[in-house]
């Protein structure tokens, strides 16, 4: 029987179009196919304190026609409230059938997946992290150098961090630091020292943001409205790639085909979607996986039968809110909205812990009101003398530290059980101590009560349930991604990494997809 | 949940198919013209001897087709159209509703009522569900309800019966929320539902609620006695509508409490339903959202910013208006006594809160809030924000102290509006 297409690819994120790259270059016909939703609401195009003062139709960007930010009240990130993301999140749970008990599972049904809505946070394994994985590092360097130089990331300087991200000669230069990062940098630069000694590195955050256009995207202008989607296109997202891809002949993309399970039938591989009154089937001869850990690992324990669980990882999260008394009534500016400053924190145990510092002005003081312990007028009061010194920070400890599973139950629907193993209350705490010195040092004070620990699987960053191992039984996969026990598919998102660290992985995810998609290519020649 | 509704075009009909097509159910119409509203039209008439085409799918039935010519009303056609319509329905696995009426009994006195009884039974004996409403009204001018209207409007005075009739007056969309409720549950099989107000009112005190709320005009009530009605209706056809009320006279009130919590229906007040927009509730929860609001701007809210409250409790609550005590409706500050951890254990404690979260979410999101919160346009420094948050700091203070001082007063005073724990 011959096969509709050379190779399918399940997913447009990060996964997906990393690894369609190296295949079209190869010369296989490949079809790519998606969730295919798209954003209904363009973010606003001013600058952020611009629309804020003057536009009248701010609320459609910040509370939602549908009142959207007023329906997810008791999920942790503001992301998830933002009415021009709604589409990157909704109806994941429904279209992918699971069930998750304590743990937060979200995904991305999007056009670009999870990349509409990210941090643009970007990091190197080093060779150490990488020990877990059935590769030496060298054979993924030339895939994070490709991966890279194509999204474009910026941040390189020389500075604590420059070792930690290992990425800088890929890198173009970081976007201005705000007056409050600037300080705080200043001080660890005359300071560092005693930081260090407590085991804290400060360096710039690298992230896949253009500081310098190239093509249809701009560079970061400031304008603040990161949160709410960039539509000078400087933060990157898997879009971008599907677009450089849509021009390549071979390549066809069918959005909106939600991948209800995939099969071999004979020495062929196979894609269904549809819904419930009519079906739409694609065959293959390799199937590529990239459509999220939680979704991959669905259809490919439903496609192995594979009913014992599978191990997850996921990064314990936690939030808190700096200030900085010398900057009290500093004035409200435009200001890249991600990571300006990122950190690294070694922790007991041989954990180390990663987090980011933002600038909170693009983010509305509802998500802050509450916690304070003031009455709300008396609490807006507070925050508007006060939020212009302040800066908000994440922390992520590595992913070994949650413990879930997946399983797949008799009608296909994922499982997902997940909870903090007993050790993480304690690093956080010794976390929280040893953040709120280190930053007490450079002139930061951490606002007591705002450190904030995140649900299990908050972070959204699951990986490793289907990881790749040298010798992989059913339920793991080989050093290419292929699942054990069935040839030809093979995994490239998040569920086949091999290992979870703190540090952000997509890049890694990317570069994975990119080795793989390689070597599929050499098979070809 | 798909309803097949007969009489659509009436006035009840009218509303419960508006009221089902707004919650999202299916409507097949069968009357005999072609209602204007996006539904499946099925011409039908209940004098036909045809076979009624009901759809399968079809989960419910109501019946509330019936000849409204009083004089022209032959029992036995009506009869003989609902038993059809209940094989029609028992073919396709459907409940069946029929909307009967106060004065249905055995020994009615009109032929109206006897009629409605032998129907009643029918259905009951097939496992189907009858709701006799109470004196309808609200909505359109139409049915009694408008003829009653009509003439009180053109009579210069109301007739004040001795003895007065009492009546359980039903809002139309009330009715039309029950009938909704009745036809999704399965539980209720073979009863008699009655749906009016729990107390009944005198006739005078519904007639003069509809010259005070619905017509805006003053009509002085004149004592007359109930025995000169037959007089009244030979000498003044005009106000023919009071004259048909003499089943009033002869009607027992209807036990309508357990039936109302059955289906899960709070009727609205007389006051409130007798108002032109039929309900008083977004008037309520526009004085409720201008509390919250200036509470949180400090000053008066733009009345897009208010439309926006309003709209977001009535799309993702219950959009009714919390119990605030009137003390707070008139001075917002009074919120100051109520935001304070204490009150989440309070009855309404979670819904006050998601409420106020509402309002600051939904000021800030605007110009004003702009100006409010991030202090767009104004002048900083350290001095005048180390002054603010001092400022904001002593009166939070001033305020705990307050509430902890008032805390016995107010768990007096205000025990009943389930926001003092």
């Amino acid at each position: 029987m011959k096969a509709d297409f050379d190779i399918i690819v399940v997913g447009s994120g990060p996964a997906g179009v990393s690894v369609a790259f190296p295949l079209l270059e190869a010369g296989y016909k490949v079809l790519m196919v998606d969730g295919g939703r798209e954003a209904g609401l363009a973010p606003p195009a001013q600058e952020f304190l611009d629309w804020r003062a003057g536009d009248p139709e701010q609320w459609t960007w910040m509370v939602g026609r549908d009142y959207y930010a007023l329906r997810n009240a008791d999920a942790l990130s503001p992301k998830l409230r933002v009415p021009t993301q709604a589409y990157v999140f909704e109806g994941f749970t429904s279209a992918n059938p699971m069930t998750a008990q304590d743990f937060t599972a979200l995904g991305s049904l999007a056009r670009g997946g999870l990349s509409r809505a990210w941090g643009c946070g970007v990091a190197r394994y080093s060779a150490a992290e990488l020990a877990a994985f059935p590769f030496g590092e060298m054979e993924l360097v030339p895939s994070y150098a490709a991966v890279a130089q194509r999204m474009g990331i910026s941040g390189a300087a020389d500075d604590d961090l420059k070792e930690y991200f290992g990425l800088d000669h890929w890198a173009e230069p970081p976007a201005p630091l705000d007056p409050l990062h600037r300080r705080l940098l200043e001080r660890y630069i005359r300071h560092g020292a005693t930081v260090n000694g407590a085991g804290v590195r400060l360096g710039r955050s690298r992230v896949a943001v253009l500081t310098k256009g190239r093509g249809g995207r701009q560079s970061c202008d400031l304008s603040g409205n990161c949160l709410w989607g960039c539509n000078r296109r400087a933060l990157y997202s898997a879009t971008e790639d599907l677009e450089l891809l849509k021009v390549i002949p071979h390549f066809q993309h069918h959005p909106g085909f939600l991948v209800e399970a995939v099969g071999r039938e004979g020495d062929l591989t196979w894609v269904v979607s549809g819904d419930g009154l009519s079906w739409r089937r694609y065959t293959s001869r390799r199937l590529v996986l990239a459509a999220g850990a939680l979704a991959s690992t669905r259809l490919a324990l439903n496609a192995l039968a594979f009913t014992r669980t599978v191990p997850l990882q996921s990064s314990p999260t936690a939030a808190f809110m700096l200030w900085l008394p010398a900057l009290l009534g500093r004035q409200r500016e435009p200001t890249f909205g991600l990571g300006q400053l990122a950190f690294s924190l070694d922790l007991p145990g041989g954990v180390s812990g990663y987090g980011s510092l933002f600038n909170p002005t693009g983010i509305p003081f509802a998500e802050f009101v509450g916690y304070l312990p003031f009455r709300r007028r008396y609490g807006i009061d507070l925050l508007r003398a006060l939020m212009s010194s302040c800066l908000v920070g994440n922390l992520f400890l590595p992913g070994h530290l949650t413990e879930a599973a997946l399983s797949v139950d008799a009608e296909g629907v994922l499982q997902v059980r997940g909870h903090y193993r007993d050790e993480v209350a304690d690093l956080m705490r010794v976390a929280e101590q040893g953040l709120r010195r280190a930053f007490r040092k450079l002139g930061a004070v951490m606002l007591p009560g705002s450190f904030t620990l995140g649900r299990p699987g908050s972070d959204i960053h699951y990986a490793c349930s289907l990881p790749m191992r040298s010798s992989p039984t059913r339920g793991e996969t080989n050093a290419y991604g292929e699942l054990a026990g069935l040839p030809g598919v093979h995994v490239v998102d998040g569920a086949s990494l091999s290992a979870l660290h703190e540090k952000p992985h997509t890049l890694t995810i990317m570069a994975n997809a990119d080795r793989i998609g390689r070597r599929l290519a050499e098979e070809k020649s | 949940m798909k309803l097949f509704v007969t009489g659509a075009t009436g006035y009840i009909g009218d509303r419960l198919a508006r009221a089902a097509l707004a919650k999202g159910h299916e409507v097949v119409a069968a009357c005999r013209r072609r209602p204007e509203l996006p539904l499946t039209w099925i011409p039908y008439e209940l004098t036909s001897p045809a076979e009624i085409p009901i759809p399968r799918g079809v989960d419910a039935v109501v019946h509330l087709a019936a000849i409204t010519n009083l004089e022209a009303m032959d029992p036995d056609t009506e009869l003989e159209a609902a038993r059809r319509l209940l094989a029609a329905a028992r073919h396709v696995g459907a409940r069946f509703l029929f909307v009967s009426s106060q004065t249905a009994r055995e020994d009615a006195p009109t032929a109206y009522g006897r009629c409605k009884w032998i129907i009643e039974q029918e259905v009951l004996a097939a496992g189907g569900l009858v709701l006799r409403p109470g004196q309808v009204y609200g909505g359109p001018e139409r049915a009694l309800f408008g003829m009653l209207m009509d003439s009180v409007r053109r009579m210069p005075v109301i007739p004040a019966f001795l003895p007065a009739p009492r009546v359980q007056p039903v809002h139309v969309d009330d009715l039309a929320a029950a009938l909704l409720s009745a036809a999704g549950t399965r539980e209720i099989i073979s009863t008699v539902l009655c749906i009016g107000a729990i107390e009944p009112v005198s006739f005078t005190y519904f007639l003069r609620c509809i010259a005070a709320g619905r017509l805006r005009r003053f009509r002085p009530a004149v004592p007359v006695p109930a025995v000169l009605i037959p007089i009244a209706r030979v000498l003044a056809p005009r106000y023919a509508a009071i004259a048909q009320l003499k089943s009033l006279f002869a009607l027992p009130p209807m036990r309508t409490e357990a039936d109302l919590k059955r289906l899960g229906i709070v009727l609205r007040s007389l006051q409130s339903g007798m108002t032109r927009s039929g309900d008083t509730r977004r008037r309520e929860l526009i004085r409720e959202g201008r509390v919250f609001l200036v509470y949180v701007l400090k000053m008066r809210p733009s009345r897009a910013v208010l439309r926006r409250y309003v709209r977001a409790v009535e799309s993702l609550r219950d959009g009714r208006a919390l119990p605030l005590p009137g003390s707070v409706l008139h001075m917002p500050l009074g919120m100051l006594l109520l935001d304070t951890g204490a009150t989440r254990s309070a009855p309404r404690g979670e819904e006050f809160f998601w409420r106020l979260h509402a309002a600051v979410a939904i000021s800030e999101a605007s110009v004003q809030g702009a100006a409010r919160f991030l202090a767009v346009g104004e002048a900083t420094g350290t001095l005048s924000a180390a002054w603010r948050m001092m400022r904001a700091g002593s009166q939070e203070l001033v305020a705990r102290v307050l509430r902890c001082g008032m805390t016995p007063v107010l768990k007096v005073r205000w025990r009943n509006h389930g926001l003092v724990p």
